[in-house]
C-alpha cells in the first residue's frame, strides 16, 4: 500500500492542482446557471480572454508585477463582461434558457474568433511568476511548484467564496433572490442589480481561472471549448449552484483526469465521460444537487 | 496576380467553399467522369493552368496552411507566375480541419482546375483519392503523411512530395537501436498517424536489436495535462523517450516534460514535427536538445536551400517550415511535369510524373519518386539555441528512405 502511495503520489497531487483549477473555472459557472437560471456558455471564452491577458503581460518575462497586473485586468475585464452578459440576457429572461444559452455561444464564438485575429493561431507558452517557477521533489519525482501553489489558491478562493455567499449580506441577498423573486423586489431592491452582481461575480472567477491556468495549461485557439466542456461536467457532478458540490466535483473530476488515467491508461479517452455517465446514472440530480424548492 | 487573391477572399467568405465552387463549376461546366475533352477546367495546351491549392485556412492546421502558401506563392513569384511555360491561376480552398470540411471542398473544387496541390490531413486525401481516379486529374499531396495514400489505397493519379509517417520514425528507429541507447518508451496521440509512427518505430528499433519499455496512447485532441502518462514513462524505467507529436500538443508535451523534470533524465527524441515551425516559439527552453529526425531543415548546407530560405525570408519576415519547403517543391516537380507532358490532362501528367528522375534542386536535396512516394534523404536534427532563436541544427544524415 505504502509503495502504491509513493508510486501515485504525484498523480494524487496533480489531481488535486487541477481539481483546484477547474473548481475556480467551474463554480462560477454553477453559481450563475444555478441562481440566476443563466446557462452561460460564454464562460469558457471567458477562460481564453484571461489567458491571452495573462499571454499579452507575461510574454516580456514573467515578472510578479506582470503577473499581478494581468490578475488586476482579469478582474476588471470579468466585471465589465459579466454586467455586460447580465444586461443582453435580460430581455431574453422569460424566454426558454435555451435562448439564453444560444445567445452567450454566440457571443464565446465572437469573442473567440477576435482573439485568433488579435493573437494568432498559434499556441503559446505562459510563464509562471518568479519563485514558483522552479519545481520540488515529491517521492522522489520532480514536482512544478506551481501546481502546488494553485491547490492552496483554490481552497482560499473556496473558502471566500462560501463566506460570501453564506455568510455576509450581499451573499443573503443573492440566496433571497433565487429563492422568491418576487418578494425580494417588493423589498425595494431591484433583482436586475442583483443578476448583474453574480455574472459579474461568475465572469470574474472565468477571467481569474484563465490567468492563474496560463501556466498550466498555456494558451491557444480552441481551449475555450475545452475548459467550458470539463466546467460543464464538474458542474453536472457537483449539482447546480452549489459551492460544495463544484468543489467536490472538480476534485473528483481532477482524480479521475490525473489518478485515473495514470492507473488505468488504455482507458484514458473515455474515464472522464465514464465517471459522468456514472453520476448521471445513479444521482441524475448531481452529487450535491440543488435544495431549491419550486417556486 | 489579382486572381488568386480575389478567389481566396471569396472563398474565406461565410459562404465559404461550397457556393464558390459552384458557382465556377457551373460555369466550367465540369462532370463526374469526363471523357478526354472535358478534363480541364483551362482546357487546350497553352491556356492558364488552373491549379486547386487546397491548404486549411480555419481550425487548429491553420499556421501549416499559411506556411505551405507562401512556400507555393514564393515559387510561383519566382518563376513569372509560369509553370510548364504557362501562366498560373490559383485556385484557393479551405480543408478547415477534417474531412468533414476538406472533402467537399475539394469535391466542389476539382471540376474548375486542371490539378490539385495541397491537403494536411490524411483522412481527407484518404477521402477524395478515389475521386481523382474518377476524374482521371493530378492530385499532389503537399503534406498528408498516411502511408496508405501511396500504399493501400494508392492509384495512379495520386502523388506524394511530402512524406509518409513511417519515413522519420522508421529512421529514428534505426539510428537509436545502432546508439545502444537502452529501452525506449513510445508516446504518440491516439489517431492513425499515431499509430503508423509507433509502429514504423517500433519495427526499426526491434529489428536493430533495442527493447521497447512501453507505449502509451493519449487521447487525441482532448488531452490538456501529460502528467499521468509522464509518471507511466518515469515509472517504465525508460532511458529514453520517442514521441510523435505536432501543433499545440507538440507545445503541451514538450513543456510539461520539461517541467515534470524528465528532461533531464530521460531525453526526448520525435519525428521532426514535435520542434518543426511555429510550435519551436511556444516551447521555448524546454526544446533545446531535443533530437528528431525530418527530411529537411532550414540548416541544411546546399545552395538550392540557402536561396529558398534567403528568399523566403525576405518574403515572409520569418524562417521556412518543412510545410512551406514541400509546397516550393509541389510547384518545383508540377513544372518539370507540365513541361515534359506539354499538356495538363491527368494521364499525360501521370506518365511525365513517373519519369522525372531525380529533383535535384530542392531545398531538402535531391529526392525522387518512389511508389509515388518521395525516396528522400532523413536528417537527424537537434533544437539549439543561437542567439536567442531556436532552430534545428543538422546533426547528420542517416540515409535515404523511400517506401517502407
Amino acid at each position: 500500500m505504502a509503495d502504491w502511495f509513493d508510486a501515485n503520489l504525484v498523480s494524487i497531487l496533480n489531481g488535486f492542482a487541477i481539481g483546484s483549477l477547474l473548481f475556480i473555472l467551474a463554480v462560477g459557472l454553477s453559481i450563475v446557471f444555478g441562481m440566476m437560471d443563466v446557462l452561460n456558455l460564454a464562460h469558457g471564452a471567458l477562460y481564453l480572454v484571461g489567458a491571452y491577458l495573462a499571454y499579452s503581460l507575461l510574454d516580456g518575462g514573467a515578472t510578479w508585477g506582470a503577473f499581478l497586473g494581468a490578475l488586476g485586468l482579469a478582474v476588471a475585464f470579468g466585471l465589465v463582461a459579466g454586467g455586460t452578459l447580465s444586461v443582453m440576457t435580460e430581455p431574453l429572461a422569460k424566454r426558454p434558457i435555451l435562448d439564453q444559452a444560444l445567445l452567450t455561444l454566440g457571443i464565446s464564438l465572437i469573442v473567440a474568433e477576435v482573439l485568433s485575429i488579435i493573437y494568432g493561431n498559434d499556441v503559446y507558452r505562459i510563464g509562471a511568476p518568479p519563485g514558483l517557477d522552479g519545481s520540488v521533489s515529491v517521492a522522489g519525482n520532480t514536482y512544478p511548484l506551481y501546481r502546488l501553489v494553485l491547490i492552496g489558491i483554490g481552497l482560499v478562493l473556496a473558502v471566500v467564496v462560501w463566506l460570501v455567499m453564506e455568510r455576509t449580506s450581499i451573499g443573503a441577498l443573492v440566496r433571497a433572490a433565487v429563492a422568491d423573486r418576487e418578494m425580494v423586489s417588493a423589498m425595494g431592491i431591484d433583482n436586475r442589480k442583483v443578476k448583474i452582481g453574480v455574472l459579474a461575480f461568475g465572469s470574474v472567477l472565468a477571467t481569474v481561472a484563465g490567468v492563474l491556468g496560463g501556466p498550466v495549461y498555456g494558451v491557444r485557439p480552441g481551449l475555450d471549448e475545452t475548459v467550458l466542456l470539463l466546467a460543464l461536467i464538474v458542474v453536472v457532478i457537483g449539482g447546480l449552484g452549489s459551492i460544495k458540490g463544484a468543489l467536490i466535483g472538480a476534485m473528483v473530476i481532477g482524480q479521475v483526469d490525473s489518478l485515473g488515467r495514470a492507473l488505468l491508461p488504455e482507458l484514458a479517452s473515455f474515464i472522464l465521460f465514464g465517471a459522468l455517465a456514472l453520476v448521471l446514472v445513479l444521482r441524475p440530480q448531481g452529487l450535491f444537487g440543488p435544495k431549491k424548492v419550486a417556486a | 496576380m489579382a486572381l488568386p487573391d480575389l478567389s481566396r477572399r471569396q472563398l474565406l467568405g461565410a459562404v465559404g467553399v461550397g457556393a464558390g465552387g459552384l458557382a465556377l463549376s457551373a460555369c466550367g461546366g465540369g462532370s463526374l467522369g469526363g471523357d478526354d475533352d472535358d478534363n480541364g477546367g483551362g482546357g487546350g495546351s497553352d491556356g492558364p493552368i488552373r491549379v486547386g491549392l487546397v491548404i486549411p485556412q480555419a481550425g487548429v492546421y491553420t499556421p501549416l496552411g499559411v506556411d505551405m502558401e507562401a512556400g507555393w506563392q514564393l515559387w510561383l513569384d519566382q518563376h513569372d507566375g509560369q509553370i510548364g511555360g504557362r501562366d498560373v491561376e490559383t485556385v484557393t480552398a479551405d480543408e478547415g480541419e477534417g474531412p468533414d470540411t476538406g472533402v467537399p471542398a475539394i469535391q466542389q473544387l476539382i471540376s474548375d482546375v486542371d490539378v490539385v496541390v495541397g491537403i494536411v490531413n490524411s483522412a481527407t486525401a484518404l477521402g477524395v483519392a478515389e475521386l481523382f481516379a474518377e476524374e482521371q486529374k493530378v492530385l499532389l499531396i503537399g503534406n498528408a503523411g498516411a502511408v496508405a495514400l501511396t500504399g493501400d489505397a494508392s492509384n495512379e493519379y495520386v502523388w506524394r512530395v511530402s512524406f509518409n509517417n513511417a519515413q522519420n520514425s522508421y529512421a529514428m528507429g534505426e539510428y537509436l537501436a545502432g546508439q545502444d541507447i537502452g529501452s525506449v518508451f513510445i508516446i504518440c496521440p491516439d489517431y492513425a498517424a499515431g499509430q503508423e509512427n509507433i509502429t514504423a518505430f517500433t519495427e526499426a528499433f526491434e529489428a536493430g536489436g533495442g527493447t521497447i519499455a512501453g507505449t502509451a496512447l493519449t487521447p487525441f485532441g482532448t488531452t490538456q495535462d501529460f502528467q499521468p502518462f509522464l509518471s507511466q514513462i518515469q515509472g517504465s524505467g525508460a532511458a529514453a523517450t520517442f514521441c510523435f507529436y505536432s501543433g499545440g500538443e507538440a507545445v503541451t508535451f514538450v513543456n510539461q516534460y520539461d517541467d515534470f523534470g524528465l528532461k533531464a533524465s530521460i531525453p526526448l527524441y520525435g519525428s521532426g514535427f514535435l520542434t518543426e515551425g511555429s510550435v519551436l516559439e511556444g516551447q521555448g527552453p524546454s526544446a533545446v536538445g531535443i533530437r528528431t529526425t525530418m527530411q529537411y531543415s532550414t540548416e541544411l548546407d546546399n545552395e538550392a536551400n540557402a536561396e529558398f530560405v534567403q528568399a523566403y525570408e525576405e518574403a515572409n519576415g520569418s524562417l521556412p517550415t518543412v510545410f512551406a519547403m514541400s509546397m516550393f517543391d509541389a510547384a518545383n516537380v508540377l513544372d518539370r511535369a507540365v513541361t515534359e507532358a506539354g499538356d495538363v490532362s491527368g494521364d499525360a501528367l501521370v506518365e511525365a510524373l513517373g519519369g522525372l528522375g531525380a529533383i535535384d534542386d530542392s531545398p531538402r536535396g535531391s529526392w525522387e519518386f518512389e511508389d509515388q512516394n518521395p525516396k528522400q534523404t532523413i536528417y537527424l536534427r537537434e533544437v539549439v539555441d543561437e542567439g536567442g532563436t531556436l532552430i534545428n541544427s543538422v546533426v547528420e544524415e542517416l540515409g535515404e528512405y523511400g517506401t517502407i
